[in-house]
């Protein structure tokens, strides 16, 4: 697979904050990306700076293996952006915001209303199409800023933060539009959430803090090197815990390990068999990921 | 070119479907039209009664068609400067509100992007002021006016050229600003400066000697004249045709600002056109400088 997106050395100040500090990384073609980071980790800072709308301090960007300068008006047709903050004209309607961004990717006339059909069918924009994107709820807005995004079939989708705030049938449905998306175009998508378990799914995952990777990886890789596994033990007493000389903690009618792996896990329970009459493996997830590589303290439940 | 007429179009729509930013723009002819309703077209009226000669009998329509083509000049003179200042804060709102960036990434370079916001000003304030022209003629016909076709084609022709003039004027100014804030500051300044500055409540005449020595050498204050001209030439022929006193007929045109002086020399019909037409060009000279040299932050 081609890397579609280079990130090579890259830097950006706000005055004397860096936004964005010495960041490379990599984003293969058709792949399933996010970009995860706490609040203000420059996430926004370096869609901003791919899309050309930024320009960088230091180092390069090349997407699909063009250099980035906010002029490359061929790149411009294949990416499409999902921003932050909705960007569409408030007053006007759903149908006149489509109309009028899709002419400027040159698609007007017959093709714009074939187009426009399917991505009314896509995401419900039937009985909003003629509201003005002001009387729209937080849900309805975001799938017209999808629909927006890709309008012009982009190879490229950036989401910056798509689902937040938004119902979980709400956000469900929108995935499943951008999963069969992905299937069938073999969509790019370049994903920033604080929904973990969105992450989870991806290819590939890059964590931002302070403007600099902090961790990469697949979501496996990832949860190996920074998620602990726990083991629930019920209906026992605290004394035989305390004889298999692991580090534990009380909780409701049990106790809870925590272990390096899968295996010892195993190993712990093969070797206490009368021990583990009622219990349950967890296994790490993403959130443990992000919390331990971002240097959070693991919270007891 | 379609990707120009598409935005184009679209901040029309824009401007005319954002409630605040069309009122806001209205606000200044607005109050003119109320100031003069209720308390200026009783002065005016006084001041050409005093001026008329002792004995001579004059007509409630020539009057009506003086206070008329004075009303008609300021709204039009006031309305062609703020509309298209505010119109073109959608350039700048466009920026505060981060809505450009949604443009910024489609295919579409950036003079054109800067060249849309240009037309479109100036076909938004030129539809608002030709409506307010037509009301007025309107309004002038009931009330008695001497206007013909000629003087009303001109009246449009001056419309064209101020508000030409206000669009690159606004577009020049506006160009580097990027907040909310300074949207409402220059809006607010505008409408309330622009209309005392051009004479609209008070004759520049009327107004101290430094002061209307800094004001004749505003290229807008020409635009002014020409519409008080044109505005008000019809009811000065018909003073001739009444015969009164041509030196009369000159005492009204200095009054009421269709004279002007640019360094002690009164300054022609058409040097008024050289001056608006020069200054507008000289503007979108620099507007498009600007658009060229633009850097991104
Ligand atoms: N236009 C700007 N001017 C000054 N500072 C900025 C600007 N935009 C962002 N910053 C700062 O840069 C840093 C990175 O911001 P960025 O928006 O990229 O964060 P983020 O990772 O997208 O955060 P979030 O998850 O909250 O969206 C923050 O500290 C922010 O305050
Ligand atoms: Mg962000």
């Amino acid at each position: 697979m081609n890397n579609i997106i280079k990130i090579d050395k890259v830097s950006k100040s706000y005055g004397s904050l860096k936004a964005v500090n010495n960041l490379s990384f990599l984003v293969k073609e058709g792949e399933f990306f996010s970009f995860l980071g706490i609040n203000g980790a420059g996430k926004s800072t370096t869609i901003n700076m791919i899309c050309g709308e930024l320009s960088k301090d230091f180092g390069s960007i090349e997407v699909c293996g063009e250099e980035v300068d906010g002029n490359n008006t061929s790149l411009k047709e294949k990416i499409g952006v999902v921003f932050q903050d909705s960007l569409l004209d408030k007053s006007l309607s759903v149908y006149d915001n489509l109309k009028i961004k899709a002419s400027l990717y040159n698609i007007t006339g017959k093709d714009f209303l074939d187009r426009y059909e399917e991505l009314s069918k896509l995401f419900n924009l039937k009985e909003i199409e003629k509201q003005p994107i002001s009387k729209l709820s937080g849900g309805q807005r975001r799938r017209v800023d999808i629909a927006r995004a890709i309008i012009h079939n982009p190879s490229i989708l950036i989401l910056d933060e798509p689902t937040t705030g938004l119902d979980p049938g709400t956000r469900k449905s929108i995935w499943k539009v951008l999963n069969n998306l992905r299937k069938e175009k073999n969509l790019t998508i370049f994903l920033t959430t604080h929904y973990m378990e969105e992450a989870a799914d991806s290819d590939y995952i890059v964590i931002l803090d302070k403007g600099t990777t902090i961790a990469e990886g697949t979501p496996l890789e990832l949860k190996n090197k920074y998620a602990s596994d726990t083991v629930y033990i019920y209906n026992v007493d605290e004394e035989n815990i305390k004889k298999l000389d692991k580090s534990y903690k009380k909780v409701r009618d049990g106790f809870k390990i925590i272990v390096k792996d899968l295996k010892e896990a195993t190993d712990l329970i093969i070797k206490n068999k009368d021990l583990f009459k009622d219990y349950e493996v967890i296994k790490g997830k993403m959130d443990d990921v992000f919390l331990n590589a971002t240097g959070y303290e693991l919270e007891d439940e | 070119m379609n990707k120009l007429i598409s935005l184009t179009k679209r901040n029309i729509k824009v401007y005319f479907s954002d409630k605040k930013m069309f009122f806001t723009s209205l606000i200044t002819p607005i109050i003119l039209l109320v100031l003069y309703v209720t308390f200026l077209s009783g002065v005016f009226k006084d001041s050409f009664i005093n001026a008329f000669p002792e004995g001579f009998k004059y007509t409630d329509k020539l009057l009506n068609s003086l206070v008329g083509g004075q009303l008609i000049s300021s709204l039009l003179a006031v309305s062609c400067i703020t509309v298209a200042f505010t119109s073109n804060l959608l350039m700048v709102q466009d920026k505060a509100e981060k809505t450009i960036k949604d443009i910024n990434i489609t295919p579409i370079s950036k003079f054109t992007i800067g060249l849309s916001y240009f037309v479109s000003t100036f076909i938004s304030t030129f539809i608002v002021n030709f409506t307010v022209t037509i009301v007025c003629f309107i309004y002038a016909h009931f009330f008695g006016t001497y206007m013909n076709i000629n003087d009303m084609l001109n009246i449009v022709l001056d419309l064209l050229l101020l508000t030409l003039f206000g669009t690159s004027l606004s577009s020049v100014i506006n160009f580097n600003l990027s907040t909310q804030g300074q949207v409402s500051a220059v809006g607010t300044i505008i409408s309330a400066g622009y209309g005392f500055i051009c004479g609209a409540y008070m004759p520049i005449s009327s107004f101290g000697k430094g002061l209307q020595k800094v004001i004749s050498f505003l290229p807008g204050t020409y635009g002014t004249s020409l519409l008080r001209n044109h505005a008000l030439s019809s009811s000065f022929r018909e003073m001739r045709n009444q015969h009164l006193p041509e030196e009369l007929i000159d005492g009204f045109k200095k009054a009421f600002d269709c004279k002007i002086k640019l360094l002690n020399n009164y300054v022609s019909i058409n040097s008024m056109y050289l001056i608006v037409t020069g200054f507008t060009l000289l503007f979108i000279v620099i507007f498009i400088f600007m658009n060229k040299h633009k850097k991104r932050s």
